[in-house]
């Protein structure tokens, strides 16, 4: 259940308690807050609450949260009302339970005074007199400001500005306040926010990388806690870019975060990677380090890969220059799959990725602040049981370029990728293909298009002379159309083969459209 | 026969069930003794699948074996 709830009628409050119960509370507190009679003399008759609902849920959410870790309890909530409310009614609920009833009372204060004081909601009174006025919410006494000293045993001081010190590293000869700034400036992108990359995203954002783009799909699962050392227990169930995202706005608010919430395709990894000066590969898959590394060749944009396997590593920083070898130039093919170990199948021991990750994070340090590093270019393994490493210099002589090289191997690599994500693309109606950015382009006979015409701006080349045509094709996302989108998914896919990865096919093809019959009518 | 070093690195220290071992071989290429090996041990990938190094450094797997190499046959890892 959520922390923070509005509610537009009134509600079960019996289910709301039935929430906080938890076996480790020996007290329970409630607030609530109603409407009264009157306010600064004047009668009022009742009161109505207008919510910037987005803002009010997420910054709602934040409080209770913050309620819960700075004081300890068990479990908090807190609902806020909206809309039309007489006197006498439930306008605010906050409940807390904890195994102690201090924690208990100072973390509904703390709720409720930040509630008033944070959230975008407002309060317009209906006065007995007919007349009606929005009523600002201001010089909100915070109890808590006024705490020395609270039930556990750390002090919590009123939030300042935050102003990194960042000493430690610029005393370093090598770093220094010129390294600092190169820091700064930086943008790195961290690709999964594992056993990897938790320990990278939390050395880059302490040393004050600029910032930080997360990608990860997944949400946070119980089995990832033993080593992935950003996310706590109540944080299970919510999605790992956002968690990361909260934990490093906690740990340097100067960093700034930019996430992504579904894994690169072969579709944008390379516009994504273009955005960022370093990559770092964090992922435990290894389709995802073959799509890295082709996107890394192209866009020259430096990569440091890791995996892990039970109790061992491995190691590689692709600079990405000419002549400097890649993933492939080791393993040309990426294996079939199940063929690489993976943490879910084979165990891995949770402070593994941590050492490797930790690795990660030096070598993007290294190259951010163009710290001495070896001259060479190796696959180092790693072997944590007993503790020996081993630094294999990769000779790029003997790697891609025996075939056509690294760019022309990545070139292959992702234009495979590409063939195989999202060529066909379900829209209900052309409008909305439009709308989404796509030049139409119909590949059907005039005949065809006699019988049924687009009604809708379109570029048309048969199917048949799709290929020698190829060249007129406009650049940017451009949707394939015919009957059935049997011959535009078999045109998009040859288009694609030949580095075209910005062409679509309309799944099912016109008659899988909406007729402009059934879109006019009703 | 000649005699050499081998370590084995993830899935295949997992399938050998040890880390390193050494062994006489009349095996004349590496690719070869990684075919005696993987009837020996059930490897289950095949020497496409892996890189191959002798004394440190990357090798080609019709390299012949000489007496005191250390081998390490090394399989991409995709844990994170």
């Amino acid at each position: 259940m959520k922390h923070f709830s509005l509610a537009s009628d009134a509600i079960d409050l019996a289910r709301l308690h039935a929430s906080l119960q938890h076996p480790g509370s020996g007290g329970f507190c409630a607030f609530e807050g109603w409407v009264r009679n009157s306010n600064e003399g004047r009668a009022v008759n009742g009161l109505e609450y207008e919510a910037y609902a987005e803002l009010a849920l997420a910054e709602g959410e934040r409080v209770v949260e913050e309620a819960i870790a700075r004081y300890g309890v068990n479990a908090a909530h807190c609902m806020h009302r909206t809309g039309n409310l007489a006197i006498g009614d439930l306008a605010v609920w906050i409940g807390v339970s904890s195994a102690h009833r201090d924690e208990a009372f100072r973390a509904c204060r703390y709720i409720i005074d930040e509630i008033k004081h944070r959230l975008p909601i407002w309060k317009k009174e209906h006065y007995i007199d007919g007349d009606t006025a929005w009523v600002a919410c201001a010089h909100t006494y915070r109890e808590h400001e006024h705490e020395h000293k609270h039930g556990h045993d750390h002090a919590h001081e009123p939030a300042a500005a935050f102003v990194p010190d960042y000493s430690r590293q610029t005393r370093l000869r090598e770093v220094g306040e010129v390294g600092q700034a190169k820091l700064a400036a930086a943008c790195v992108l961290v690709i999964g926010a594992g056993g990897l990359g938790c320990p990278v995203l939390t050395y880059l954002a302490g040393a004050g990388v600029g910032t930080l783009g997360i990608v990860d799909g997944d949400r946070l699962d119980a089995s990832n806690l033993h080593r992935q050392t950003l996310y706590d227990a109540r944080d299970i169930g919510e999605p790992k870019v956002d968690l990361a995202a909260r934990r490093i706005a906690a740990l340097n608010p100067t960093v700034t975060v930019r996430t992504y919430a579904d894994p690169l395709h072969a579709g944008n990894i390379v516009d994504v990677f273009e955005q960022y000066d370093l990559v770092v590969e964090c992922t435990d898959d290894l389709g995802s380090r073959y799509l890295s590394n082709d996107a890394t060749i192209l866009t020259g944009t430096p990569l440091i890969l890791a995996s892990v396997y039970q109790y061992e590593g491995q190691l590689q920083v692709v600079t990405a220059k000419p002549g400097d070898p890649c993933l492939r130039c080791l393993w040309p093919q990426e294996p079939a799959a199940g063929v690489a170990g993976s943490c879910i199948e084979s165990g891995v021991l949770g402070p593994v990725p941590g050492v490797l990750g930790s690795m990660q994070a030096i070598e993007a340090l290294k190259l951010l602040l163009d710290l001495p590093r070896q001259a060479d270019h190796a696959l180092l393994l790693i072997n944590l049981l007993d503790g020996t490493s081993q630094r294999l210099p990769i000779d790029a002589a003997q790697g891609c370029i025996l075939h056509d090289g690294c760019i022309e191997a990545a070139r292959r690599g992702l234009a495979t990728a590409q063939a195989t994500h999202d060529v066909d693309i379900v829209f209900g109606d052309l409008d909305a293909a439009i709308a989404a950015g796509y030049t139409l382009v119909d590949l059907r006979e005039a005949k065809e298009i006699a019988a049924q015409p687009l009604h809708a701006p379109s570029q048309w080349i048969p199917s048949a002379l799709i290929g020698e045509r190829a060249t007129e094709l406009v650049k940017g996302p451009m949707l394939l159309i015919c009957a059935s989108g049997r011959r535009s998914g078999v045109a998009a896919r040859m288009l694609r083969g030949q580095g075209m990865l910005n062409i679509h096919s309309l799944a099912g093809g016109m008659a899988a459209l909406a007729t402009p019959h059934d879109r006019f009518v009703g | 026969m000649t005699t050499v070093t081998l370590q084995y690195y993830a899935q295949l220290r997992e399938q050998a069930r040890i880390s390193g071992e050494q062994v006489s071989t009349s095996a004349a290429s590496l690719r070869d003794l990684y075919e005696e090996l993987r009837v020996r041990h059930g490897f289950s990938l095949s020497s496409d699948a892996l890189k191959v190094a002798v004394n440190a450094q990357f090798s080609d797997w019709n390299r012949t074996l000489r007496d005191g190499d250390t081998i390490v046959f090394i399989p991409p890892v995709a844990g994170g």
